[in-house]
């Protein structure tokens, strides 16, 4: 599964820091996530596609 | 932050111990107990950077463990166990020889165990988990 969470992160001039906070996990979990070595869970994407106010399948996607 | 500094107390206690250990006997450190001592010393160091970890991450704000930390744990658990196995398997081999004494095998069983759970925790860390 990839993302565009860089993507969507720039575009709302988003900090991992800053996605960490918002979502309540560590920012090494945002960059395990960028850089596609981690799988989210449901709760967590749902959480993430909430911030950037985009449905999951925009953000996440099976190549 | 409770399980941070149960982790630190862990690591305190093991080196005290350790150091009562080496330095209590009358006769100079023999070489087997000295990597015995580096191995422990490297473990307490893995422990202590695992509690660094968390208690950087509450300071910042953050959890100090989420689904990615929690998942990582339990692959690592059952990876460690698996490979434990054979650790075990391959001590019981060795330990026919006369020359090994008991706690010394029960002392590398669980310094080996150890040692795997710190090795396969930092590949998780390395590799993450994609889980596909």
């Amino acid at each position: 599964m990839n993302n565009r969470i860089r993507e969507f992160r720039a575009r709302h001039n988003l900090t991992q820091d800053d996605l960490a906070k918002k979502v309540n996990v560590r920012r090494e979990t945002i960059v395990f996530l960028e850089k596609n070595k981690y799988n989210p869970s449901l709760k967590l994407a749902y959480e993430i596609a909430k911030v950037f106010e985009v449905k999951i399948e925009e953000i996440f996607y099976f190549d | 932050m409770k399980k941070t500094v149960v982790l630190f107390i862990i690591g305190a206690l093991v080196l005290i111990t350790t150091g009562f250990w080496i330095f209590s006997g009358s006769s100079p450190v023999e070489p087997p107990e000295l990597v015995s001592l580096v191995v422990i010393v490297l473990v307490v160091a893995f422990a202590l950077f695992v509690g660094y970890k968390r208690l950087t991450s509450v300071k910042k704000g953050e959890p100090a463990e989420d689904e990615m930390s929690k998942k990582i744990m339990q692959k690592t658990s059952s990876l460690s166990y698996y490979i434990s196995l054979y650790w075990w398997l391959a001590i019981m081999y060795f330990s026919d020889k006369p020359n090994f004494e008991t706690h010394s095998i029960i002392g590398a069983g669980i310094l080996g165990m150890a040692v795997i759970f710190a090795v396969c925790w930092l590949v998780f860390n390395f590799r993450g988990v994609r889980n596909e």
